[in-house]
């Protein structure tokens, strides 16, 4: 070990041991470090728990087509002569057909319903609407009936309302049955309820209405097999995107505008902890005046005494970082939020504690150490000596 | 080859003074002293006379603003912080009036400070902090810490932490200022062997005539100058 090392191990042990003497001042510090890093992870794990959501829910196999010049499913619509020409279609549209020769496909539409006075989303579909979405498994009961006023629930909303196998819930003016609830691996999805498409454009009124066609496609590639085809219809502007497309586009503007939110909340934070590190820091040099002088005139090097402070303003950085990664991880992991999601419904996601969240508001926590604590630890090799040695006499 | 070997600590001409409200202060206005190796001095003066100014310079904790100063072979005068802070670690003991241990640290790692500043290793630095402690007559109190000792075992443990590395020159500023008749008296005969015995250069300011008698000679200095010259017997 060199002298270098020795003098600035000595230093910061020194330094550490003397804490007791500044435990207020100290631990304020490391709480207010502690904050930042709690509001910074809370807001990052908000927008990484909406984008795993919102994820989960699209798959690159499945199609979803739009129409009327919109890009999302709000506000499309998809007259019954497009359907029927694009059913009409042979050849290969890059879509998956049925033993009949049928394209794979599900006609949807989906109704704002008003459920304990929030607003959900009830989507009604073909009886290949389950199936054609990758990851769907029916968790409890079954799936509708074609024509029945029948539902069934994702797994998140039927905790939250507490919706179980056989309830009836009054939807729009009637009564639905729930005969099954259905799990999408935590995906946006869990927060619909799902029904035969007829039974819903009965009860809601919007008899022959589409709002969206999914199709299974035969892989991923062959969307554009499926653009090009839809290209050929004039009638209605019409867009095919992957589902995946479509959802990491909604999520991508959502998590975009919490994280745009948080960070300057997160930093505006910060700068105040640096300013309460810079002050903790300085308290914790003019405590140590007389020993940082004495060392000096023993020897020990500027670098030391710098070294001594610095790493003392990291590590009380450090226990806020600690204290805050922890406390987050206790409170916001799982934590259930909600957003308007998609169709104004509202979607319920769970915030996700991951690692690159705990890395980033851990690396800003101890960013306030590091910059907060640089200043006074320059002041400390810049302490005159012989004032420093007169203090105590 | 000259006869009268050169001076161990010698000062010329050096000026020094602080800038007190808006005001220069001269404290000294082109000081002269020599002192040889081995000697042991007492200074003595008024308060403010500047007798810790000149013992800072001759630490190198302090820098004259003119003049020349050099200890041996060094010249501290021109030497910048981080040359002089070296040249500390190598060239001098200090002992303070108020001890200036680390409260935080035992008695022996409060005497093991300078033997971090020196290539020892572990083994090595333990068995010098055994010995000098052992010179002091605190063995057995290793891991005491400072606060649990009296002001004399405190300023002997001041002692055994100037003198660890070695070095030929012990700089003592008012060592026994806040102690005792006694304490000191065990103080000044421990200096006063770490002269004769074991050959240290000292320079010792002290407020006490009694002290003073434990050097082979005093100076006084008064205004900026050196007054008077007192040999002992
Ligand atoms: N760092 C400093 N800044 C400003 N003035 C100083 C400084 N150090 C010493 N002085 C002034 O220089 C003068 C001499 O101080 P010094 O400490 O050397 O006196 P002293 O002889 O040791 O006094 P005392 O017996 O009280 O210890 C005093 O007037 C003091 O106020
Ligand atoms: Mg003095």
């Amino acid at each position: 070990m060199s002298t270098h090392t020795r003098q600035a191990l000595v230093m910061i042990r020194t330094n550490l041991s003397s804490l007791p003497r500044r435990s207020a001042i100290s631990a304020s510090m490391a709480l207010s470090v502690a904050l930042v890093v709690c509001v910074l992870a809370g807001f990052l794990s908000m927008a990484k728990g909406f984008e795993t959501a919102l994820s989960g829910a699209g798959s690159p196999a499945v199609a979803v087509v739009l129409g009327g010049g919109t890009n999302q499913e709000t506000g499309s619509d998809i007259p019954a002569t497009v359907i029927r020409t694009l059913d009409a279609m042979t050849g290969d549209l890059g879509v998956a057909r049925d033993a009949g020769g049928k394209l794979v496909s599900s006609r949807e539409i989906v109704a704002p319903v008003d459920l304990s006075q929030r607003t959900m989303a009830l989507r009604g579909m073909d009886a290949a609407g389950p199936s054609i979405r990758d990851g769907i498994t029916i968790s409890a009961g079954r799936i509708f009936t074609p024509g029945a006023r029948e539902i069934v629930a994702g797994n998140r909303l039927a905790e939250e309302f507490g919706l179980q196998v056989g309830d009836t819930v009054r939807l729009g003016a009637v009564d639905w049955t729930v005969v099954g609830h259905f799990s999408a691996h935590g995906s946006a999805f869990e927060s619909e309820l799902w029904a035969d498409l007829e039974a819903v454009r009965a009860a809601f009124d919007r008899q022959g209405q589409v709002q969206s066609l999914k199709l299974r496609l035969a892989d991923p590639a062959s969307l554009k097999r499926l653009q090009g085809a839809l290209a050929t219809i004039t009638e209605t502007p019409l867009v095919a995107v992957s589902e995946a497309d479509l959802y990491a586009a909604q999520s991508g503007r959502t998590a975009s505008l919490i994280r745009l939110f948080g960070w300057p909340v997160a930093l505006l934070m910060a700068v105040g902890a640096t300013a309460g590190a810079l002050n903790t820091m300085t308290s914790s040099v003019s405590d140590r005046t007389v020993e940082i002088a004495t060392v000096r005139a023993l020897g020990f090097s500027r670098l030391s005494a710098f070294l001594g402070t610095w790493v003392e303003a990291v590590v009380l950085a450090g226990a806020g970082v600690f204290l805050g990664l922890l406390a987050s991880w206790l409170i916001f992991n799982g934590w259930q939020a909600s957003t308007i999601g998609a169709n104004n419904a509202r979607m319920a996601f769970q915030l996700a504690v991951t690692p690159d969240v705990l890395l980033t508001a851990g690396l800003l926590g101890l960013a306030i150490g590091i910059l907060g604590g640089a200043l006074p630890a320059l002041a400390a090799t810049r302490l005159p000596l012989t004032a420093a040695l007169r203090a105590r006499g | 080859m000259t006869q009268t070997p050169a001076p161990y600590i010698a000062l010329s001409g050096v000026r020094k003074a602080y800038r007190i409200g808006g005001e220069m202060m001269p404290i000294f206005a082109g000081l002269d002293l020599a002192i040889p190796r081995g000697d042991f001095v007492a200074v003595m003066g008024p308060s403010g006379s500047g007798k810790s100014t000149l013992l800072n310079m001759l630490a190198g904790i302090d820098r004259p603003d003119a003049g020349t100063l050099s200890i041996g072979t060094s010249r501290l005068d021109q030497m910048g912080e981080a040359a002089r802070s070296a040249w500390r670690a190598h060239n001098m003991g200090i002992v303070f009036q108020f001890y200036n241990l680390l409260p935080m640290l035992t008695a022996a790692e409060n005497v093991e400070l300078p033997l971090l500043l020196k290539p020892l290793s572990r083994k090595e630095r333990r068995m010098r902090v055994e010995k000098v402690l052992d010179l002091v007559g605190l063995s057995g109190r290793e891991k005491q810490y400072p606060a649990m000792m009296s002001g004399g075992q405190q300023q002997r443990i001041g002692i055994a932490r100037a003198i660890v590395s070695d070095p030929g020159l012990l700089l003592c500023d008012e060592p026994t200022g806040d102690l005792d008749r006694k304490s000191a008296d065990e103080v000044l005969d421990m200096l006063r062997f770490l002269n004769r015995e074991l050959e240290k250069t000292i320079v010792m300011v002290t407020h006490d005539p009694q002290a003073a008698l434990y050097a082979r000679r005093t100076l006084h200095l008064d205004k900026g100058d050196f007054v008077e010259e007192k040999r002992a017997a």
